[in-house]
């Protein structure tokens, strides 16, 4: 463990020295992240104002949940962006089979290989969001008030992540994951708002099918004392529980792994 | 025991049959329809340590497959592998640290960072002890002439000093089994002897065992001393160069183009018509015997010929020869 987390390490050394390689890249990155969260943030505002409260939830109670759901989405976005282009940039190009011929895990290759900067922007802006909402609400933080954050925080990102392993993982069939991955991300778009507005339906598929509601909506209604909010504790196991699914899928994916011709 | 075992091994993959045309996009998308194509079929070869084997066959011959399955890349459909008693698909990450591998056609580096860098970096992967990572690195600075590239990123590198910097990568764990993958493809004469002459002394000298897969003849008569050809996903030579060499090496090939249809002309001894066709005749000769002038004049005087070209034998021609039983009729 301390070997993977040396290497892991290493390796985003190396990630950041690219990156200052390509200083314009980098600022454009950084730079469209801020306007789309600005856009989002936006949105947000506009809708509140239209409708001051949303099924019982103030503008600011809205704006925490969205919080939340930036910043578990940013763990996703940092730590594992790879799984997004594992099928075209690295199965398609046959360079997913240098991973192979490593002696560590070619999951932890594959995520180490590339740590995304683009997403340390809507992690300051998700925990802000956090943060000043819950300033402006008067909540007052509590020791499992802060611990929920963090546990919520990790394990909210870990169900993303889990998630897109797992669709990821077509790409060993399919070479190109990206659609399959998409039909599942797109529905964390349910879990920016509380899932009390929305048919029971979709509530009980963000929290038992697709689980994002325990990446946003549950640990906010934990900070803002709303009574569904203590479901959230769960919310470790549900992300260890996935993520074992997704990291066994993984390993028999492997074995159809293909590769490509030569 | 064998470090290389192979026994009975398969590999199918299943290939989409497409149709032409939009309709036939559309009927993939529903129906699709997979024909089982067999890479690898019944292969059996056993490779001992410190052998240097040349691995070759015409392409889609199965080469590949054979390097991924024996890397631990992919499963076998049937039979097994065993690399130094290990399954290299079950056991991967203990296989992966004894062995190093060369694709000549992608690479193992960082495109974006200095060579030096992504050697660090390897190292640290394959853990290796930092005093024996300075020895090793210091010594292939030297042999493979890296001190001025250290610094350079992989990217702004040349073909050959790619290949010589993904040697050094492949190689600084000192592993025990190595496979290169047509390490010399591209290259110009100057970098390929550079490039065979380290192989030579490295993996020779410190008693690793070597597959190589190449089209290039020159590797196999400067490497090895015992190939494997196969064809088809099938071992259909496996035995000593210099029985192929002795059996191959003494021919020539002329190509006339005539100018009206060629007849089978009369030839002088050691030569043999391969192939006639329309206004194009093929003759193979053993130089040891006869000479191109002698065919050439030969043939010109009975027939008008307009062009003709000379040709040593390559690696497809010899394969396809033995495939057609040319060994088996040597013995005979």
């Amino acid at each position: 463990m301390t070997r993977y987390l040396d290497l892991y390490w290493l390796f985003l050394i190396q990630r950041l020295k690219t990156l200052m390689e390509y200083r314009a890249s980098f600022i454009l990155g950084a730079a469209s992240t801020i306007s789309l969260q600005a856009a989002s943030i936006a949105a947000v505002w506009v809708v509140m104002q239209k409708v001051p409260s949303l099924n019982g939830w103030s503008y600011n109670e809205v704006l925490m949940v969205y919080g939340f759901v930036t910043l578990t989405k940013s763990i996703n976005h940092m730590f594992a962006d790879n799984l997004w282009t594992i099928g075209r940039v690295y199965i398609r190009t046959g360079g997913f089979d240098r991973f192979l011929v490593r002696p560590i895990d070619p999951l932890f290759h594959l995520l180490a290989d590339r740590f995304c900067q683009d997403g340390v922007g809507n992690f300051v802006v998700g925990i802000a969001l956090v943060i000043k909402t819950s300033i402006d609400l008067g909540i007052e933080w509590t020791l499992p008030k802060a611990l929920m954050l963090i546990v919520a925080t990790i394990s909210g990102g870990v169900i993303f992540i889990a998630l897109n392993l797992i669709t990821a993982v077509s790409s060993f069939w399919v070479i190109d994951s990206v659609p399959v991955t998409r039909l599942v991300f797109d529905n964390h778009l349910f879990a920016q708002y509380p899932l009390t507005i929305y048919p029971r339906a979709i509530s009980v598929l963000l929290t038992w099918v697709i689980p994002y509601g325990f990446a946003s909506f549950y640990p906010a209604s934990y900070l803002l004392g709303r009574e569904i909010g203590n479901l959230a504790w769960l919310s470790p196991f549900i992300a260890a529980f996935l993520m074992f699914i997704g990291y066994r899928f993984w390993q028999f994916g492997l074995r159809y792994y293909s590769g490509t011709g030569s | 025991m064998s470090v290389i075992e192979v026994q009975e091994l398969g590999k199918e993959f299943q290939v989409p049959q497409k149709d032409p045309g939009v309709l036939g996009a559309v009927r993939g998308l529903f129906r699709p329809r997979y024909e089982n194509k067999k890479a690898v079929d019944q292969l059996n070869f056993q490779v001992e340590a410190g052998e240097i084997v040349g691995y070759i066959g015409v392409n889609g011959a199965g080469k590949s497959t054979t390097i991924k399955m024996l890397t631990g890349i992919l499963m076998p459909s049937s039979g097994t592998v065993r690399v130094l008693g290990r399954d290299p698909h079950k056991q991967r990450v203990e296989n992966a640290r004894e062995i190093g591998v060369v694709f000549g056609q992608r690479t193992q580096l960082w495109w974006d960072l200095a060579l030096i860098e992504s050697l660090d970096l390897i190292a640290k992967i394959y853990d290796v002890p930092p005093a024996r990572y300075k020895e090793v690195l210091e010594q292939f600075t030297e042999t493979l002439e890296l001190g001025s590239l250290l610094k350079v990123p992989v990217r702004n590198m040349s073909l050959g000093q790619k290949m010589r910097s993904e040697l050094a990568a492949a190689l600084i764990h000192q592993p025990k089994v190595v496979y290169l993958d047509e390490p010399t493809i591209g290259l110009d004469l100057i970098v390929k002897e550079r490039i065979r002459d380290f192989i030579k002394k490295e993996c020779g000298s410190k008693g690793m065992t070597v597959m190589l897969t190449t089209h290039d003849l020159g590797d196999i008569e400067e490497l090895c001393q015992r190939v494997i050809i196969i064809d088809n996903g099938h071992v259909i030579y496996d035995g000593p160069i210099n029985t192929i060499k002795k059996r191959f090496g003494k021919f020539r090939e002329i190509t006339f183009e005539t100018a009206e249809n060629a007849k089978a002309p009369t030839l002088p001894a050691g030569a043999e018509v391969l192939a006639a066709e329309e206004r194009k005749l093929q003759i193979r000769f053993d130089r040891t015997v006869s000479s191109a002038s002698k065919i050439a004049s030969t043939v010109m005087s009975q027939m008008e010929v307009t062009d003709f070209s000379l040709s040593e034998p390559d690696l497809a021609g010899i394969v396809k020869q033995i495939y057609n039983g040319a060994l088996d009729m040597e013995e005979k």
